[in-house]
């Protein structure tokens, strides 16, 4: 029974998923740091920048995350010895990054290019109108695609099993091969991640919410000064 | 000069965040993963050795307890060689390639000597003796023999020797391969398989413990020695291994240890 497995197993699963979790925040923060700076270069006017993360992407977007961990892992040994926890947490950082850095560059792109003409001829300064003007609202263009984007990067986490982390699957893994019982233990897991992304959706929806009330008064302006006009 | 407040304050609490989680994992997450450093435990060096970890009775988690025969042997060694045990698991189609890429010092994971193998890794004096089984669907009348595998569905782990017999035995796309033995055991009763090459005790363990209905079928195909293998050049831990392999099967322990498992000295040929 299901519910045997999910009594005899909680401290087990609840250890597992705190590393599951861990895994995924640290990767993902690192993701974002990584997909903003490649995003920034990605549209930057500089061609070798640009080139670097058109690169990047097209590397990274066009090949299995399976590989480059077990290339992380494995492969590059010789180079630098990474513990479990670094090689699955940069290996999904890197992977996040590049497709954090095209839902960056979707809304700072989304932008209109007005707002940026706007700062500079108040005499802003390129980089402090893209962080008080363009970034916020960029940001909260973002939150949707990032959201999702989340949610991928913790379902994919569970590839870490392959080399040997005790993560959520690769705890399920060890669990069924000892205790006989595919099914309920495999269900147990996904139950495990069901619930770790319902509470994630709950709090990107607030996020979501928070930030489009913040933005309301803004509308409003904007509808008088058309009035106005 | 709100806005810059709030903006900051994002950035603030993500950088706070972040390094509570990091210094939360450096502790945890780091852990199992360090090989040959001086551990924790007074200042002993670590013996770090690999197993799949999905292989019961020789190794398996208990109560998230890596457990099991093969566990309890690395640990016997390691008290011999004044170090300290930290048993890690691997996917088992990755042991190798992790042994040689430095993940750990030694695989103690039921290795089985191959002439292949012995190209990869060293390998130490045998640490017992199994053979390779064939196992069938309980009530299925059709196989008897290795000779009646021809052209039936097999199951076995990727990268085992079973995975050698299997080609042997039947044709190659009617070759499943498996993360662990016991998941393909498990494959027996929904018919993708006709049959699984596993070894002996581990199916027969799975049987004892009502794991399905399965049973074993003809002859042992072979009769192999389980090994311990470290990296190609460490010949120095070759004969650091089997100085402790000898004394454990003296002093009596290895026989306390087999026999907790399996009732018998599994060391002794049959």
């Amino acid at each position: 029974m299901i519910i045997d497995i999910f009594l005899s197993s909680y401290p087990l699963f609840l250890k597992a998923t705190w590393l599951t979790v861990q895994l995924t925040a640290v990767a993902l923060m690192l993701g974002c740091v990584v997909g903003l700076v490649i995003a920034f270069f990605r549209i930057s006017d500089n061609k070798v920048l640009n080139y670097i993360a058109h690169v990047y992407i097209t590397v990274i977007r066009g090949t299995p995350l399976i590989v480059q961990i077990c290339i992380l892992y494995f492969g590059l040994a010789n180079l630098v010895t990474l513990s479990q926890f670094w090689a699955g947490a940069i290996a999904l950082a890197v992977h996040n990054g590049a497709y954090i850095a095209e839902i960056f560059r979707g809304a700072i792109q989304s932008i209109d290019r007005g707002q940026m003409e706007a700062s500079r001829s108040l005499g802003m300064s390129y980089p402090l109108a893209m962080r008080r003007i363009i970034l916020p609202q960029a940001f909260r263009r973002a939150i949707p695609s990032l959201g999702n984007q989340f949610i991928i990067g913790l379902k994919d986490s569970s590839l870490v099993a392959y080399v040997g982390m005790q993560d959520l699957w690769g705890t399920g893994l060890g669990e069924a091969a000892s205790n006989y019982k595919q099914l309920e233990t495999y269900m147990v897991v996904g139950l495990y991640y069901l619930v770790l992304i319902m509470i994630f959706s709950y709090f990107v929806n607030k996020l979501e919410a928070r930030l489009a009330k913040g933005k309301a008064p803004n509308k409003q302006t904007k509808d008088n000064t058309s009035v106005a006009a | 000069m709100k806005k810059r407040a709030k903006w900051s304050g994002i950035l603030l609490s993500t950088v706070l965040v972040g390094s509570l989680l990091l210094s939360a994992c450096g502790s945890q997450g780091n852990a199992p993963a360090a090989g040959g450093q001086a551990g924790g435990d007074g200042g002993k060096k670590d013996f770090t050795y690999a197993m799949s970890g999905v292989y019961k009775p020789f190794s398996f988690k208990e109560n998230g307890q890596l457990t099991g025969f093969d566990v309890e042997i690395g640990q016997a060694l390691a008290e011999k060689m004044g170090m300290n045990a930290v048993p890690i698991t691997n996917p088992f189609e990755t042991i190798i390639p992790g042994l040689d890429a430095k993940k750990y010092d030694a695989v103690i994971g039921s290795l089985t000597v191959t002439p292949e193998r012995q190209k990869a890794v060293l390998f130490t004096n045998p640490y017992y003796r199994s053979g390779s089984q064939i196992f069938v669907q309980e009530g299925n009348t059709t196989i008897k023999s290795k000779e009646d595998l021809k052209g039936k569905k097999i199951g076995v782990v990727k990268a085992s020797n079973y995975l050698d017999w299997a080609k042997k035995l039947t044709d190659e796309d009617k070759i499943t391969q498996y993360d662990s033995d016991i998941t393909a055991l498990l494959d027996l009763p929904t018919g993708r398989l006709d049959a699984v090459i596993t070894d002996q005790v581990v199916g027969l363990r799975f049987i004892k413990e009502g794991g399905g209905k399965v049973i074993d079928v003809g002859e042992p195909l072979s009769f192999d020695e389980q090994a311990i293998a470290v990296r190609l050049g460490d010949s120095e831990a070759v004969e650091r291994i089997n100085k402790a392999l000898d004394e454990v099967v003296k002093d009596g322990t290895y026989e306390k240890i087999s026999q907790k498992w399996f009732g018998r000295n599994i060391l002794q040929k049959q």
